[in-house]
């Protein structure tokens, strides 16, 4: 499935309006915030559907996950092009299997959970809690949205102090920022898991800059939140990936870029990607697989990537964090 | 004294569905329960099974929030092991309390931030830690 989708569940006392746009939007916070109630609603409404006292409104089906845990995937397969809600008493969606089977369902899904879900790549940007406005007084009417947890705070450290860059990336992104400031500034965490043991290892010596993949990190977000809460000193900047930035920067050339940077929902099947990086990976090497110079490798970058273009490269970071490369 | 486990268990138990079809009515009459139903679902109890929500009027004990739900159980039955990632980081006060009362084990699979004053028992180390930030690092080794 394509697309932001704009979904309306209504009763006389409660609205809950939001957007869904990639594959997977985790939602937690607070209790008694409406989560399943939320969850509840809907699925009275796949009973009873409009003469239940119900609104729903979306351009795509809206399913309700409550069935047998043990049979999950024959009951998902039963389901296809709509999102798909799943409450947080289902333990399947922290399986290998669930993510085997995501990476090609044409399905979005809503999950509802605390759990960082170490085996699915979501963004740091679909996680949201649930906020009410309205006056909260039974009967007046009660209205809720999603409002994403993790905003754009990059926390706050001097420029004037020597920092350590800290990349997710192993390969052509670390190769990159390597080559920007030197070996001995650039240490590369070698995956979403090596984050938080590297910071450890780095000790409280040292500022930190740490650079990763957002569409990939919503498992990882909270813990480096809390590190850099409890620790200090930690900055953090989560492009969607690499390879966005440098499609961002300008200096590859193609048919609809712009457009597929402004809205990737329009562009990202979720049953071919399952996640925006991967999509953005593909995008920048068969943008450039016929041209030798500008050729990109996932395994490291050429000269290409470097002088003048990695300058506009870099270009692409807020202000903020460019300042302390 | 809170134990806290980081991670799942096997014995492990799910406190909404438990609450759902297992509560006592007399539950309700209980003054700290009361107390945990104003603080977490903003709600009055009333008399009987009613209670009082400002979002959906007066209602049954059934249509509690699952972390309010999830206290109660972890506050009366205190024989059972529940898993307290049903919980918001809003009910961390309300299970500090609980532990300061009576002796509880819960399972946690988040990072849910305590105040100090704490005292809570890590039972994957077998340690009471006793600060905020000696709580949050033992954590993040395993969530």
């Amino acid at each position: 499935m394509k697309g932001k989708h704009h979904i309306l569940i209504e009763t006389e006392s409660l609205r809950y309006e939001f957007d869904v746009r990639r594959n997977i939007t985790v939602l937690q916070g607070e209790s008694a915030t409406g989560k399943t109630t939320l969850i509840d609603i809907l699925a009275e409404y796949s009973k009873k559907g409009r003469g239940g006292g119900i609104r729903v409104q979306s351009d795509v089906p809206c399913f309700v996950f409550n069935g047998s845990a043990d049979r999950w995937m024959y009951e998902l397969g039963g389901m296809s092009g709509g999102v798909i809600f799943i409450d947080e008493d289902y333990r399947f969606i922290q399986s290998n299997e669930f993510a085997e089977y995501l990476a090609h369902s044409d399905n979005y899904y809503v999950l509802v959970t605390r759990k960082p879900l170490y085996n699915l790549p979501y963004s740091i940007n679909e996680i949201y809690g649930i906020r009410t406005s309205g006056k909260y007084h039974f009967p007046e009417k009660i209205y809720h949205e999603f409002y994403p947890i993790y905003g754009d705070n990059y926390g706050n450290i001097s420029d004037e102090k020597r920092i350590l860059l800290l990349i997710e990336d192993k390969e052509a992104g670390y190769d990159f920022f390597k080559d920007m400031v030197g070996d001995g500034r650039c240490m590369s965490a070698e995956g979403n898991a090596g984050i938080y043991p590297r910071i450890i290892e780095i000790g409280s010596s040292e500022d930190i800059l740490l650079i990763a993949d957002g569409a990939a990190f919503g498992s990882y977000v909270d813990k480096v939140v809390h590190l850099r809460q409890l620790r200090g000193h930690i900055a953090i900047y989560f492009p969607e990936s690499f390879e966005w930035m440098v499609l961002k920067s300008g200096i590859i050339k193609g048919r609809d870029i712009l457009n597929m940077l402004e809205s990737p929902e329009e562009y990202i099947d979720s049953k071919e990607y399952m996640s925006w990086e991967r999509f953005f990976t593909a995008l920048l090497i068969e943008l450039t697989k016929d041209d030798p110079i500008k050729r990109y490798s996932k395994s490291g970058i050429t000269d290409f990537y470097r002088g003048q273009n990695a300058e506009k490269i870099l270009g692409v970071m807020p202000e903020e964090i460019r300042r302390l490369i | 004294m809170l134990t806290v486990h980081f991670g799942e268990l096997d014995e492990m138990q799910y406190g909404p569905s438990w609450f759902k079809y297992n509560y006592k009515p007399e539950w309700l009459k209980d003054p700290f329960v009361q107390e945990m139903i104003k603080g977490v679902d903003n709600s009055e109890y009333v008399d009987g099974l009613v209670i009082n929500s400002p979002v959906f009027g007066p209602i049954p004990p059934e249509r509690l929030s699952g972390g309010l739900k999830t206290l109660i159980m972890i506050y009366k039955r205190t024989d059972l092991i529940f898993d307290a990632t049903s919980c918001g980081q809003n009910c961390a006060v309300w299970l500090k309390e609980i532990g300061r009362r009576v002796d509880v084990k819960v399972c946690l699979e988040y990072l849910m931030d305590f105040a100090e004053p704490l005292e809570i028992m890590i039972d994957n180390e077998n340690r009471i830690v006793r600060s905020e930030k000696d709580f949050m690092y033992t954590a993040m080794k395993y969530i």
